[in-house]
């Protein structure tokens, strides 16, 4: 007797309610069991990159911040270590000291965020309204210290825009002294939970092997084994005077990494300690001295016309992995020519793609959490309408949706007209 | 721990013979490799190092496989495609040695003249770098050879043949085609030459 496969392909997204973001996969299924996952991007493209191309440096600055609410910081603080390089500005010692609090600030948020969503996925929403407690003290501190909950504008090319002065870090000493009593119990849900245990362990394995050929990148790519972490590889700024070393799976739950998404988890937990620890070393060491290279905006533009001249990378660790910008510009333009960046998810989102192949497809939201994706960075390229195509307004969605609605059902009763004023545009 | 103590007594060693760091042994190496790429070794502000090497896309796929050998776990993290005006242009960064800090990081050029946009693919090598090769199919029109998946990754499937959006000359994104979305510093025109 011969064995009938029967193989179905099924659309997952792009809007869908386990993704938070819109992206799509076309799952090919054998009964329950994923046997191939294809990628679709491009449902949040936002034509950054072609934007970029008709901004100045200092434009492209809160441009490349509003990439991505989560990782503003990171988006910011790479592209103007790009520009840094390219145009070989250096940086006061007490600016790089402010770019780690806040980069580490943004990471314990992120990583927060991150676990309650993982929570979500497996329906276990105590969770969830626990972490995302505890999240609202750093957020209330980014606030405190930045002026915005996202988007903190605190970067600038050579400098920071803001002091760290001595009310804002007893914000920031209270906050820790917070966290340590709260991470404990955080850390003893999420690594010694049965619930969390059962979906979590050998659910969507990125085996080494696969990590590497796809790049992945960060807690994916340290859950799987991959030993690296770009502060501490590419020896950033101050971080190698504060300590920075890679944090892997096996320092937190004592075993070998498996790359599933325990491990990756246990990463993130890993990363929180760590990041509390970075602040604290970095408000003891902080030097005094200045905070910017160029004290205004206009003196900025105009040296920059002058100065960038070639390429520059910039190469910083961001919550969910490396991220790299590229900046090349040209004496006397205050353009760039061209700036491309790469976020994280992208290389993890294949890995994650490889490594899920073999699972349930219940697994498959949570396997799609556990790389943390953030969509909105990763579809970032030009995007344009068609010169002939007619463009659809809200109100003729509406009125075409009313049509077809008549269409199915003449008998239905019922006022159409919008409540309320809907969206102004 | 023990790591870090070794760094900082390889730096004090480097201070004193001047023992060439990974970054040079690297460009060494590709140097005595192909002769006929350009190997250069770019050291910027806070004393990172970085490799640039420019190689003509004849030695390109073996470049690639020569870093592979150089370092098993090399790690490609970007690729990045480009408009240099008479040229396309193709870069790819990567990550290794990065066992212990700091890793080497190699940048690797390879450009094509714009009426024959044809570069060798390297998926099989790495193979993440099919993605960022699909990215440069559909933005400036680099046409790689051999690619196992040359469907588009970003743009929607309606978007018009031909028309490559990060082109700086007229296969770029035509005026008729923007709708500006009210930006008060909107430039006609496009981009700045």
């Amino acid at each position: 007797m011969t064995k009938v496969e029967y193989w179905v392909k099924i659309p997952f997204g792009p809007i869908h309610p386990g993704l938070e973001e819109p992206e799509k996969f076309i799952l090919t299924l054998d009964g329950e069991r994923i046997v191939d996952v294809d990628v679709k991007l491009g449902y949040n493209l936002r034509g950054i990159q072609w934007i970029a191309l008709r901004r100045n440096y200092v434009q492209i600055m809160y441009l490349a911040e509003r990439m991505c609410g989560i990782c503003s910081f990171s988006h910011n603080h790479t592209y103007t270590r790009a520009v840094e390089e390219a145009a070989g500005i250096e940086v006061p010692e007490r600016a790089e000291y402010i770019r780690v609090i806040v980069g580490e600030l943004e990471r314990i948020h992120s990583h927060l965020l991150n676990l309650g969503v993982l929570a979500h996925d497996i329906g276990y929403d105590t969770v969830l309204h626990l972490t995302w407690l505890a999240r609202e003290k750093v957020m209330d501190t980014l606030e405190a210290v930045a002026g915005n909950r996202v988007n903190y504008s605190m970067v600038t090319i050579g400098g920071v825009r803001r002091d760290i002065d001595e009310k804002r870090r007893r914000i920031i000493l209270d906050m820790i002294k917070y966290y340590k009593e709260v991470f404990p119990q955080i850390e003893d849900i999420f690594l010694h939970d049965p619930t969390i245990e059962a979906r979590f362990r050998d659910t969507a394995i990125i085996s080494k092997r696969v990590a590497l050929e796809q790049g992945a990148v960060g807690p994916t790519g340290r859950g799987s084994g991959i030993r690296d972490d770009a502060r501490w590889s590419e020896r950033l700024g101050v971080y190698p005077d504060l300590g920075i070393k890679p944090v892997m799976p096996q320092d937190v739950t004592g075993e070998r990494p498996r790359g599933d998404v325990f491990d990756r988890m246990a990463v993130r937990i890993g990363e929180l300690w760590q990041s509390l620890e970075l602040i604290e070393h970095a408000l003891d060491q902080m030097p005094d001295g200045k905070i910017k290279t160029f004290p205004k905006d206009n003196v900025l533009v105009a040296k920059l016309r002058i100065m960038v001249d070639g390429e520059g990378i910039g190469r910083y660790e961001a919550p969910r992995g490396e991220l790299i910008h590229y900046v090349r510009g040209k004496k006397g333009s205050d353009k760039p020519l061209r700036w491309k960046p790469r976020e994280p998810t992208f290389p993890n989102l294949f890995a994650v793609a490889e490594g899920v192949k073999g699972d349930q497809v219940a697994d498959f939201v949570v396997a799609v959490a556990s790389i943390d994706p953030c969509l909105s960075c990763t579809d970032r390229v030009a995007v344009v309408e068609d010169g002939k195509k007619r463009i659809l307004t809200e109100k003729d969605l509406l009125k075409a949706s009313i049509k077809k609605t008549r269409e199915i059902n003449p008998e239905i009763k019922g006022d159409p007209t919008p409540v309320g004023f809907g969206c102004s545009r | 721990m023990s790591e870090v103590n070794d760094n900082a007594n390889v730096e004090k060693a480097q201070e004193e013979v001047k023992e060439p760091t990974k970054a040079e042994k690297v460009a060494k190496a590709i140097a005595e490799r192909f002769p006929n790429a350009q190997v250069e070794v770019k050291t910027n502000k806070w004393g990172r190092e970085r490799v640039w090497v420019r190689i003509d896309r004849e030695s390109y796929r073996e470049l690639m496989k020569f870093i592979k050998e150089l370092d098993g776990e090399a790690h490609y993290s970007i690729g990045i495609e480009q408009d240099w005006g008479d040229d396309l242009g193709f870069l790819s960064h990567l990550v290794i040695y990065y066992r212990d800090s700091p890793a080497v990081s190699l940048l690797i050029d390879v450009h094509c003249p714009k009426d024959d946009p044809t570069l060798p693919d390297i998926s099989d090598i790495f193979p993440i770098a099919l993605q960022f090769e699909r990215e440069g199919m559909e933005m400036v029109g680099i046409d790689f050879e051999n690619a196992p998946d040359k469907r588009r990754l970003f743009l929607p499937e309606d978007f018009p043949e031909g028309i490559y959006p990060l082109r700086l000359d007229d296969k770029g994104v035509p005026e008729e085609m923007v709708h500006n979305a009210g930006h008060p510093y909107y430039l006609k025109g496009g981009a700045k030459k």
